[in-house]
């Protein structure tokens, strides 16, 4: 029975060669998206996953709340939390602390820049590291030693034993040597803490440090705490607030705590750190989105199948009728055409999985993602695919299982003229859901593209092309590394901050404006004289502040610390804010500005600059007020020749290497800070095209497949057209309409979809492009030529034959 | 073998109503051959369709084997169908993705037989038909008279009691008409109950009986003198 089945299969597959190929063609492009969607969002979800116990860790996270502006989320908290925490809370196991850096190590001789984590000692034992050598218990205990990850291990050592070898690390401003105690496992690679070199905290390193402080001021660890098992998390994470209200000093001053500032802590879970944190890399909601993609892909795919089997059942109807006739029952018609469709999903799956393999790498690069898929590891994703092929299988041979089964053998065997079951309208209905989808998909990455590109040509308000921003300049060496580099004569300007632009800045300070009224808060940011001209941000008043006595707030070295008075520049939202109808009328005000709520000067505004974007791209540029203070220089942004660029960066690492024989040089290129930001959209972006064009070709070849069906069954009435007089454009333009009906109606359902889904994307964006309805009409118009392309050869070839051959053909 | 009585068959769309059959009153016994005879549109295929369980009548009785099967549901009558009706076409209705092989053992297949047997009786019967140097092809592969040999040999591999035919030299010419005619004599002369629809009077002839229909209704019957 099962070989007369397959024979059958197989046979209809290899005689109706074109039929069989876009069946499962299609079907195995759409499985294959849909197995690469699900494996992409799987790898998202599982970040953190391998963490031993990781359903009890926390990471307990700070959110500085101010009055007047937004909160500031960050992934720290203060340091005397820790103690505060375990008083507090018995259900508390366990708490473990780390901070981050790059710092320099020596190794025979050779610099390299290292990123450390700064650990207490309980650290890997908190964590379950897996130790390869040394012993856990004891091998952070010892502040001269080192933990070192496999691979570190391997980097430094090749393969010498790395235990009880020494490094040295580059700590305020000397070598110290640490012994490798421990050696442990490679961290994974989706974990938001690949910490490979482990130091045991030591806060001596970090005394004299601006932000280091061991009260409320700053959020300086990283904090994760351990709960006992059955612990009610919530209830934990809701008196949370009790705590913070019980504990912080009220009325200190500070950079990031004090009066007028509130704080508030979450607990997060470390598995939900990548997705869901202050600080999340990664999005849950596209995620989500893409989930739901994968689903109307393989849909598409299915009705596509669907659709092509029930145009294709006059081809199978007299063998259903033989086989009734000699006694099948409904139930083995049934049986033969499910189990037909689903060997066909199958197979079709098997395609799919090899495309998904070849396709993986390019795939990979083509995202920046590491997914994989490795079926014999995984006997349960395995089982879930053939899940997948059977599921597949059933739903899209149900319908022509269905006729089959209801067939009577006498309407086809005693009659000529071929079934059309289902009529044109479940056709035409699966053709208008298909193409509704590949046009709203069409219509949501045009705008998710175009909002990507009109966001990277954004004025910046700066220039951050040919801009190199080195870090470890906050030092009294530093004067002498910019005169050095300027020297060369492609190093065209030098430009000093404590931040640079896309970092946002941490200082909030208050003004009155000139209204009067309350206090406003402006943005802080402490430059040096020459930040402006190496950003080339425009004046547009007055004029940039120089090394001037009366342009300092604060010189280095200085024992009085702020000045009483400085001349500061402020940007044009800043003069809005502060009351001035244009930037002209700011310079020369003067008004005491509040540092924190215990330290002020007074202010001289000099000159007013273009708004330029500093925090994220995605947010409206803030009022901001500049001001020099040589102690906070840490950035220096170096503008080099645009065409000498290698020389000038080779003089750069050279004037380093003279001035800071120690360390090694460490440079970012501001227009991949500025570029990075735009990362994620431009992979969104990326992504839609990817899959809409996948969605479109699907569509395609079910309209390609429905038409040559169509054209076949048509032949005799267009036969009879011809004769009655109509000619070559009135047959091609009749076909051409009977599909153009389904696709613009698709666009009329896809439209508002998509005008939904864009305007809600597009809100996110303080600068972002309007909707119009041109590209509406456009992808609509580009959906129907894409359609008529499919469809127009079936057309041509059939307005093309001569009736009497039609004719003659039934 | 059968017995229809006042059976009528009336089709009905939205607007028409057409008597197909009207109180036909036919009686066939075991073994015999009866040829139905008639214009186009009397209602031939529909009476045979009815007598071959392929289709239902609006009134009246259809006794078959001493069983009412008027009233039966379509699997009851398919049960009862496969165990005792060979059917023949005039457009043979081969499966053009199975052998000849396999376009006969498909007969078989719903009779829960074993393979082996299966085999067998397929590789017997096509002795029989002169088919056998055919077995592994396909239908498009065979002439008009061979593929209808096929479908003979379809009709009888289950060792059905009757065997309904329905212009089974319609698409065939004279001499392959001849040799069809002929394996239904043989047939009929085994024991097997032939009825058979036909517009050749020659064929007709090789029946013993022939019932004329006109517009769903029997107008003559006749019976051919023996030898």
């Amino acid at each position: 029975m099962f070989e007369n089945y397959l024979n059958t299969a197989l046979r209809n597959l290899i005689r109706h060669k074109l039929f069989s190929f876009i069946n499962i063609a299609g079907l195995a492009v759409g499985l294959a998206a849909f197995i690469i969607i699900l494996l992409f969002v799987r790898d998202e979800f599982a970040w953190d996953d391998h963490w031993a116990n990781g359903e009890n860790i926390y990471r307990v996270e700070t959110t500085i709340e101010f009055p007047v502006r937004e909160d500031r989320p960050t992934s720290s908290t203060v340091d005397p939390l820790k103690d505060i925490f375990l008083d507090t809370y018995s259900e508390i196991e366990d708490i473990a602390r780390y901070m981050s850096f790059s710092i320099t190590l020596r190794k025979d001789g050779e610099l390299y820049n290292q990123p450390i984590a700064l650990a207490e000692a309980n650290f890997t034992k908190f964590f379950g590291q897996k130790y390869i050598e040394g012993d856990p218990e004891t091998a952070l205990l010892d502040l001269n030693n080192v933990v070192i990850s496999e691979r570190v291990a391997k980097k430094y050592f090749g393969d010498e034993t790395a235990l009880d070898q020494t490094l040295s690390f580059r700590i305020g401003g000397e070598f110290r040597p640490f012994r490798v105690a421990g050696v442990i496992e490679d961290p994974v690679v989706d974990t938001h803490m690949p910490v490979e070199v482990i130091l045991p905290y030591n806060r001596e390193y970090l005394v004299g440090s601006r932000w280091f402080t061991e009260d409320w001021r700053f959020a300086i660890w990283a904090m994760y705490v351990r709960v006992q098992e059955g612990t009610d998390v919530d209830a934990l994470q809701a008196d949370l607030p009790n705590l913070v209200n019980r504990h912080m000093p009220k009325n200190v001053g500070g950079q990031e705590t004090g009066a007028e500032r509130g704080m508030r802590l979450d607990l997060v879970s470390i598995k939900d750190i990548y997705l869901y944190s202050n600080t999340a890399a990664g999005d849950a909601q596209t995620l989500y989105g893409f989930v739901f993609i994968a689903f109307l892909i393989l849909a598409i795919a299915i009705a596509n199948f669907l659709n092509l089997s029930m145009a294709r059942v006059a081809y199978r109807a007299r063998e259903v009728a033989m086989r009734k006739v000699v006694g099948a029952t409904r139930g083995q018609i049934v049986r033969q055409f499910l189990s037909e469709s689903i060997f066909l999903a199958v197979l079709a799956l098997v395609i799919a999985l090899t495309i998904v393999e070849l396709s993986l790498p390019y795939y990979n690069a083509f995202l920046s993602v590491v997914v994989d898929l490795s079926l014999m590891n995984e006997p349960s994703l395995l089982l879930l695919f053939v899940v997948l092929g059977i599921g597949v299988g059933l739903s899209a041979g149900s319908a022509h299982s269905l006729y089959f089964s209801l067939l009577k053998p006498r309407d086809v065997l005693y009659n000529n003229s071929s079934p059309n079951p289902g009529g044109n309208m479940l056709r035409m209905g699966l053709v208008v859901a298909q193409f509704s989808i590949s046009v709203a998909l069409m219509t949501i990455a045009f705008y998710v593209n175009k909002q990507t590109e009109y966001a990277s040509r954004l004025d910046l308000g700066f220039n951050p092309e040919n801009l190199i921003v080195v870090s470890g300049t906050n030092n009294d060496k530093s004067e002498a590394f910019k005169n050095r580099i300027l020297e060369n004569p492609f190093v065209l300007s030098v430009g000093r901050s404590s931040d640079v632009p896309t970092e946002g800045s941490e200082d909030r300070l208050q003004m009155r404006p000139v209204t009067g009224g309350d206090l406003v808060t402006l943005d802080g940011l402490p430059t040096g004289p020459d930040f402006f001209n190496a950003y080339q941000i425009p004046l547009l008043a007055g004029r940039y502040l120089t090394e001037d006595e009366q342009d300092t707030l604060r010189k280095r070295n200085s024992q009085t610390g702020y000045n009483q008075s400085a001349n500061i520049v402020i940007n044009a939202a800043g003069a809005r804010l502060l009351g001035f109808n244009d930037p002209t009328s700011a310079v020369g005000h003067s008004a005491s500005v509040n540092l924190s709520t215990d330290t002020s000067f007074e202010a001289r505004i000099v000159g007013v600059v273009k708004d330029f974007h500093f925090d994220s791209l995605k947010a409206v540029i803030r009022p901001g007020i500049y001001y020099i203070d040589y102690v906070r220089q840490s950035d220096m942004s170096v503008r080099v020749d645009a065409v000498n660029r290698d020389a000038a960066i080779t003089a750069i690492t050279q004037a380093w290497r003279e001035i800071y024989p120690d360390s090694l040089l460490q440079y970012r290129d501001m227009a991949n800070l500025v570029e990075r930001q735009y990362q994620t959209d431009t992979r969104l972006g990326d992504v839609l095209t990817l899959f809409t064009v996948l969605a479109t070709i699907i569509s395609c070849l079910g309209l390609y497949g429905l038409a040559s069906f169509t054209v076949e069954r048509r032949t005799k009435e267009i036969g009879l057209r011809k004769v009655l007089g109509a000619n070559l454009k009135d047959i091609v333009g009749l076909l051409l309409w009977q599909f153009s009906k389904p696709i613009l109606i698709a666009n009329l359902i896809a439209w508002p979809v998509a005008y939904y889904f864009v305007s809600d994307w597009l809100n996110g964006y303080a600068y972002r492009i309007d909707l119009d309805a041109m590209p509406f009409i456009l992808t609509g118009l580009l959906a129907l030529v894409i359609g008529w392309a499919t469809v127009a050869g079936h057309a041509f070839l059939v307005a093309n034959i001569k009736p009497s051959k039609t004719l003659r053909y039934e | 073998m059968l017995k229809l009585h006042n059976l009528s068959k009336v089709y009905r769309t939205d607007e028409v109503e057409t008597a197909a059959l009207n109180n036909v009153n036919i009686e066939i016994g075991s073994g015999e051959f009866v040829a139905i005879m008639g214009p186009s549109g009397c209602g031939k295929s529909t009476l045979l369709n009815i007598i071959g369980m392929l289709d239902s009548p609006s009134s009246g009785d259809y006794i078959f084997m001493d069983e009412n099967v008027a009233g039966y549901a379509e699997s009851k009558l398919s049960n009862i169908r496969k165990r005792n009706i060979g059917f023949i076409f005039q457009s043979f209705n081969l499966i053009d993705e199975l052998t000849v092989e396999e376009n006969i053992e498909l007969a078989l297949l719903y009779h829960n037989i074993p393979t082996a047997e299966r085999r067998e009786r397929v590789a017997h019967v096509m002795d029989k038909v002169g088919i056998a140097h055919r077995a592994k092809h396909m239908p498009s592969q065979l002439s008009g008279g061979q593929q209808q040999r096929v479908a003979v040999a379809r009709a009888v591999v289950g060792d059905q009691a009757m065997i309904l035919a329905d212009e089974p030299t319609g698409n065939l010419d004279s001499a392959h008409g001849q040799e069809v005619m002929e394996m239904l004599q043989a047939l009929n002369d085994d024991g097997t109950t032939i009825v058979m629809v036909t517009h050749s009077p020659a064929h007709a002839d090789y029946a013993r009986r022939t019932i004329n229909l006109f517009d769903g209704q029997v107008v003559t019957e006749n019976l051919r003198e023996a030898g």
